[in-house]
């Protein structure tokens, strides 16, 4: 097949996959009913609506605000780790690894309530400062807290696409910066992370997506407060008018999407200079660790402060929730003990099925996912041509739908498109809703480290005779394997998580950890939701663990 | 004759492999045949899938040819799906069950629903039918709940009157300790005030005091219900009797009070969808929920209460009639629903709302 | 084999012109070497042989085969061209080991088996690396790193080879060696060869003709001793060699000569290519043609000896007169002070 013909086909398919759902929401907005009824009217009434809401606005700013400052969090967080992990020799870091993951995939209403049940106004730790210092010294349910939480449980994201790229380096740029005197924290700041920029970026970018996304910590952490922001404002939307109003769901769709414009400019403006990234030469260079001598200790320090307070804090909060019948305010925890709750949990119904749905499409759909983004990460490698900017944009537009109304613009999809009914019952439908929504998170992974390619390698293989596409089979592709690999664990990882997305395509047999989660959520079950959270950390930690020891090598 | 009667009958009856249902239509094996060549019901649901275990098991056991299919959804997906799926005409669930009672109500206004007399009905409150479509499943009290370790007994509401006497005086002891649902973002947070200006005079006052009292509102009970336990708040205002209930069983920090002046009763609606593909086995579930057999269990096995009255047990109507007597105001399963679910008015509310709760 | 012709090739990138119009030959079985300052195109016009880069202009072809011809509009992707390239960095696929690195061609060839191996192994002992073939790339020294990216490009027998400035990542040492390895074996395999480099005596050492480049055009071409001896412009005249540069005044012309007025002292000698009399001019002198001569003369200036410097075959010393600074090569250090340098009329160039 000719390159040309593969790019376009590319091109085309990942348009229509991402426009169909965005298309259907974009009429939404412009209707006063849902578009499927008759007698539904074209007019900007919707748009009227909420762009004069007060709320609206308030919405909008906290979350830009909130998106913000997570970034400016997570990223230099996020790329000091990997640096950390990937190019020096810390200690411990076969340990750590999996544990950097964790907020990937335990679910945000789950961690959140784990900082509520620890750090909250009654919770185990407060308590505890309360009758030591008098005061508690934190207020958990402030909008600085959010942010705080939001970026360092967002560090892990920056984590795994700075890693993958620092992967690729080698170790003689950052050995001469050390003999010319510069100690390891700025090696990492003037010579390793720079000439990783462009993953930097990438997830500098994508989580500042994310944060507008963001559902489950503002529920949980910034109700109280009455902090608002865009998702929790569509719960507003669902209901203010009686029934749910998809053209008013719609308006703020749109509005996130006006958002991502100028994000994919910016990006693209930073990176204009891609070349000076290349740095997978033929040179075939060692990759030794930078030894940290006496560095260690603070490296070591910073780790397990970033982990102490992202991780084992609110698993703490979850793990001592489902050991306990009750908490808080003058409960003495050791009088509450109990297993009642993993026992529930064990015999409740379909548990064995949602835990072995959601294995299945983690890593079976994962690595099927996997492979539709590297062919289009690959579609658009080293092409001078404007159509890259098109691919750009589409491939974050999916995200610009918020959770709420992704899972419906999809039913609609599979609804509507008649081609497509027949897949709706089936895995592949969610397979594919959770595909299309992720695009922009697994293919950046994988860009990441195609940029490091040196364009040599590929020349030379067409001066011996391979055609385009065998220069990508034969040469690009084992030389990206570092990213693919950490392409699929992260979307593992969020798979895993992953509930909104496909909760209209889901059906009986097909229910998910995710689903089952929220389901007892709803009824106020909290004690049974910490328990299958620490069961669903536990399988995942003990399943990366064999991963990473099987080889999985997230050292390239 | 009389015993020729009877032998018919009790061959119809072993015919059928019902067990003795009173007063149903003697072509009622005409519908459990249908339904087994059927072979399928698909329902969806708000009850999560622990409570409505038992049921199901149970309704299996009773009609082994009829599969079901059981999808657990909340009530805005429930609604949001089953709209999209009948519109598109590409099979939707047979049996519609949830919590929200102005959207299923909304749903039969609409025509979504089959017309089908259950042979249950006499058994049933004359509020919980509408139309003979829309049914009344459950007969849940909307209670206050309170923290036994911190709230002083004194202190605990029995009324809403005693409720907004106690946020006037303690205002500063109850600041920020108070929860309720939020009208503004929850469906069933706005039905159940809307219901309080119907039966409590002095309602905005109480909104009011809520305000001032810096109410917490949240969109679910479980949020709710978790923090009034661990001492976060201390009081919860307008939660689901039968989450409350089930909760008490486990913690013994969950005091549970029926407000004595009138107590709402809310009830999961379900109907049989007029594009059901197994509108048979729909109605054999229907009769079953209605049913002594299937209304004890939810009473009994499934955490929900059951709205019977020749049922006994905690979570029953016969209990909350003995705790609240004549003030039980079950929330009407009628066209008055709709009303609720005026654009207008409600915006309107809210707005009132907000001014309430910054204490106006 | 038949012979390359480069015809009119002119190339833009961006808003550059980088070829202006360039027309080269290779012969059968002769090295050919691009030569020129960083920024002359001589890398943009190799990279265009082998269909890298895209000119608009001209055409390229080796005998009857035509790779490129913008007037009709052919342009034979890279990898049907069948040339073999050598890359600056070596371009060695990290994941292959040499044995594979050097077979891919092959393979891509539908090579298979036997015969295969064969060949690959007979590429590898051309370059006395058969032992390596199972190590990877990072395991390799530069130099092993840059025979075996040779033996990669030989393998399949290209009618001609290009060659990416091959030994300029090699050290000082290995350079000398290399050179003169690297000729023997194009010459032993009867290959043609076009090899860009910037280092002029690797030029002169490889090739058998030299074309020079200036920023997209050719300014000199030719065997390499007509461009050490009779360079054309005074930019060939600077580059080939190491040269000492005599600004002065043009003060007559007669016939192939000419007299150059430095620090108002009269030298003769060759005229090349300045024009006015009485205009500036340079004269330019090999280092190694300056003498010390024992007295006044003609064609000599007095200077006074600055610095003397030990670069152990031989010394090098540094005069200054005035502005004018002199560098010459003597087997033996001078005493300080004024010296009478010579600058022999026959080896003084006037620009």
């Amino acid at each position: 097949m000719s390159t040309r013909l593969f790019r376009f086909a590319v091109i085309a398919l990942t348009a229509l996959a991402v426009l169909a759902p965005l298309s259907l929401v974009f009429y939404q907005s412009f209707l006063d009913q849902p578009f499927f009824q008759p007698g539904a009217k074209l007019g900007l009434d919707a748009y009227e609506f909420v762009l004069s809401e007060e709320d609206f606005w308030t919405a909008f700013f906290t979350t830009a605000a909130i998106a913000a400052g997570m970034t400016v969090i997570a990223v230099p967080l996020g790329a000091v780790l990997a640096f950390l992990m990937v190019r020096t020799d810390v200690p411990a870091r076969g340990l750590l690894e999996p544990l950097i993951l964790v907020p990937i995939f335990v679910s945000a209403v789950v961690i959140a309530f784990g900082y509520v049940v620890a750090l909250g106004p009654v919770g185990i730790f407060s308590i505890l400062a309360k009758s030591a210092f008098g005061v508690v010294p934190w207020n958990l349910y402030s909008l600085p807290s959010l942010i705080a939480i939001a970026g360092l449980t967002h560090v892990p994201h920056v984590y795994l696409y700075t890693a993958a790229a620092l992967r690729g380096l080698g170790t003689d740029l950052e050995e001469a910066a050390r003999v010319a005197g510069a100690n390891p924290l700025r090696v990492a700041v003037d010579v390793s992370l720079p000439m990783v920029l462009p993953a930097i970026l990438f997830a500098g970018v994508l989580v500042f997506f994310l944060g507008f996304e963001l559902f489950g910590l503002p529920l949980v952490l910034g109700d109280p407060q009455g902090v608002l922001v865009l998702s929790t404002y569509l719960y507003k939307l669902t209901n203010i008018l009686g029934t749910p109003s998809y053209q008013l769901m719609a308006v703020v769709v749109v509005a996130i999407v006006a958002v991502t414009a100028p994000l994919v400019y910016l990006q693209r403006l930073l990176l204009r200079q891609s070349q000076r990234y290349v740095s997978v030469r033929g040179k075939g260079l060692k990759v030794i660790p930078l030894r940290l001598g006496v560095w260690r200790w603070p490296a070591v320090a910073i780790i397990v402060l970033w982990f102490t307070v992202t991780v084992a804090v609110p698993l703490i909060g979850i793990v001592v929730r489902s050991f306990v019948v009750t908490w808080g305010e003058g409960v003495n925890l050791l009088d509450v003990l109990t297993l009642d709750h993993y026992r529930e949990i064990l015999a409740y119904p379909n548990i064995v099925r949602g835990v072995v749905n959601t294995l299945g499409i983690g890593v079976i759909g994962g690595a099927a996912s996997v492979a539709c983004y590297t062919a289009i990460a690959l579609a658009v490698h080293r092409w001078p041509s404007g159509w890259t900017r098109v691919v750009d944009y589409l491939v974050m537009l999916p995200r610009a739908m918020p959770g709420l109304v992704a899972g419906l613009a999809l039913l609609w999809v599979f609804l509507f498109f008649k081609p497509l009914s027949p897949l709706r019952a089936t895995m592949v439908s969610i397979w594919l809703a959770y595909t299309i929504v992720w695009v922009a998170y697994g293919m950046r992974l994988v860009s990441g480290t195609l940029l490091q390619v040196g364009p040599e390698l590929e020349e030379a293989a067409r001066t011996v005779g391979a055609t385009d596409m065998q220069v990508k089979r034969d040469v690009t592709i084992p030389l990206i394997r570092t990213g693919m690999i950490a392409s699929w664990l992260l979307i593992f990882l969020i798979f895993v998580r992953e509930y909104s997305t496909g909760i209209y395509l889901l059906g009986p047999g097909t229910e998910v950890i995710g689903s089952l989660l929220v389901s007892l959520w709803g009824t106020g079950a909290v004690d049974l939701v910490s328990a299958l959270s620490v069961v669903n950390v536990v399988m995942i930690g003990a399943g990366l663990a064999v991963a990473i020891r099987l080889g999985v090598r997230l050292h390239g | 004759m009389k015993r020729l009667f009877a032998a018919v009958t009790a061959v119809l009856f072993c015919a059928t492999g019902a067990t003795a249902q009173q007063n149903y239509p003697a072509d009622y094996s005409k519908i459990v045949d249908a339904a087994k060549k059927e072979g399928k019901l698909v329902v969806y649901s708000t009850t999560d899938a622990a409570s409505s275990g038992a049921l199901l098991k149970d309704f299996q056991s009773l009609y082994p040819g009829v599969q079901v299919e059981y999808s657990d959804l909340n009530s805005t997906e429930l609604y949001n799906r089953f709209i999209a799926e009948a519109a598109a005409g590409s099979g939707t669930a047979d049996l519609l069950w949830s919590s929200a009672m102005d959207l299923q109500v909304k749903l039969v206004a609409d025509g979504q629903a089959l017309t089908y007399a259950s042979p249950e009905i006499p058994a049933l409150p004359k509020w919980a039918v509408w139309k003979d479509q829309a049914y009344g499943t459950t007969y849940e009290p909307i209670a206050f709940i309170y923290n036994k370790r911190l709230v002083p007994p004194d202190d605990v509401p029995q009324d809403h009157a005693a409720l907004l006497r106690l946020l006037t005086t303690k205002t500063d002891a109850y600041k920020g300790k108070i929860t309720a649902y939020d009208p503004e973002r929850s469906g069933v947070g706005y039905l159940f005030v809307n219901e309080d200006l119907k039966y409590f005079p002095q309602a905005w006052d109480l909104f009011k005091a809520f305000g001032k009292a810096g109410i917490k509102v949240y969109t679910s009970a479980g949020a709710m219900i978790e923090r009034v336990s661990s001492g976060e708040h201390t009081i919860a205002y307008g939660i689901f009797g039968s989450y409350a209930l089930a909760r008490s069983k486990k913690d013994p920090n969950i005091g549970i009070i029926l407000p004595k002046d009138y107590t709402l009763i809310t009830s999961r609606v379900a109907f049989i969808s007029k594009q059901a593909k197994n509108p048979n086995a729909a109605k054999l579930f229907l009769d079953y929920l209605l049913s002594k057999r299937g209304q004890n269990i939810i009473a009994n096995q499934a955490d929900l209460y059951t709205l019977r009255s020749d049922i006994d047990g905690e979570a029953t109507a016969k209990r909350v009639g003995e705790l609240v007597g004549d003030k039980a105001r079950p929330v009407p399963i009628s066209d008055e629903l709709l009303g609720t679910l005026d654009a207008k008015k409600r915006l309107q509310f809210i707005k009132l709302w907000q001014a309430a709760m910054k204490g106006q | 084999m038949a012979e390359l012709v480069v015809r009119d090739l002119k190339l833009r990138l961006g808003d550059n012109e980088i070829l202006k119009g360039v027309s080269l030959v290779v012969p059968r079985g002769e090295v050919v070497a691009l030569l020129g300052p960083s920024g002359s195109g001589k890398t943009t016009l190799l990279r265009a042989v082998a269909g890298l880069e895209q000119p608009y202009a001209g055409s390229v072809a080796i005998g009857d085969t035509v790779f490129f011809d913008a007037a009709r509009k052919i342009d034979v992707p890279a990898e049907k061209r069948g040339l073999g390239l050598v890359f600056q960095s070596y371009a060695l696929w990290p994941h292959r080991s040499v044995f594979d690195n050097v077979a891919y061609g092959l393979k891509l060839r539908k090579v298979a088996g036997n015969e295969l191996r064969q060949r690959v192994e007979k590429a590898l002992a051309q370059i006395g690396l058969a032992h390596l073939a199972e190590r990877f790339p990072h395991q390799l020294s530069g130099g092993q790193q840059q025979r075996v990216a040779l033996a990669r490009a030989l393998v399949y027998e290209p009618p001609v080879i290009l060659l990416d400035e091959p030994l300029s990542n090699l050290d000082a040492k290995l350079r000398e060696e290399a050179r003169a390895w690297l000729r023997q074996l194009i010459v032993t395999l009867d290959l043609s060869a076009l090899c860009v480099t910037h280092d002029q005596v690797e030029a002169m050492a490889i090739a058998d003709r030299i074309t020079l480049l200036n920023a997209g055009t050719i300014e000199q071409e030719g065997k390499p001793i007509e461009l050490y001896t009779a360079p054309k412009s005074l930019f060939t005249a600077e580059f080939m060699g190491s040269n000492n540069r005599l600004p002065g005044k043009l003060k007559e012309k007669f016939g192939e000569r000419a007299a150059l007025m430095v620090e108002g002292i009269r030298l003769d000698g060759m005229l090349r290519c300045a024009t006015t009399i009485g205009g500036d001019a340079i004269g330019v002198i090999r280092l190694e043609r300056v003498r010390i001569a024992n007295g006044p003369g003609p064609n000599r200036i007095p200077m006074t000896l600055q610095t003397q410097m030990y670069l152990g075959e031989r010394w090098e010393l540094v005069f200054s007169r005035g502005a004018l600074s002199v560098r010459v090569y003597a087997p033996a250090p001078l005493p300080a002070g004024e010296h009478q340098v010579e600058f022999p009329a026959d080896a003084l160039w006037v620009f």
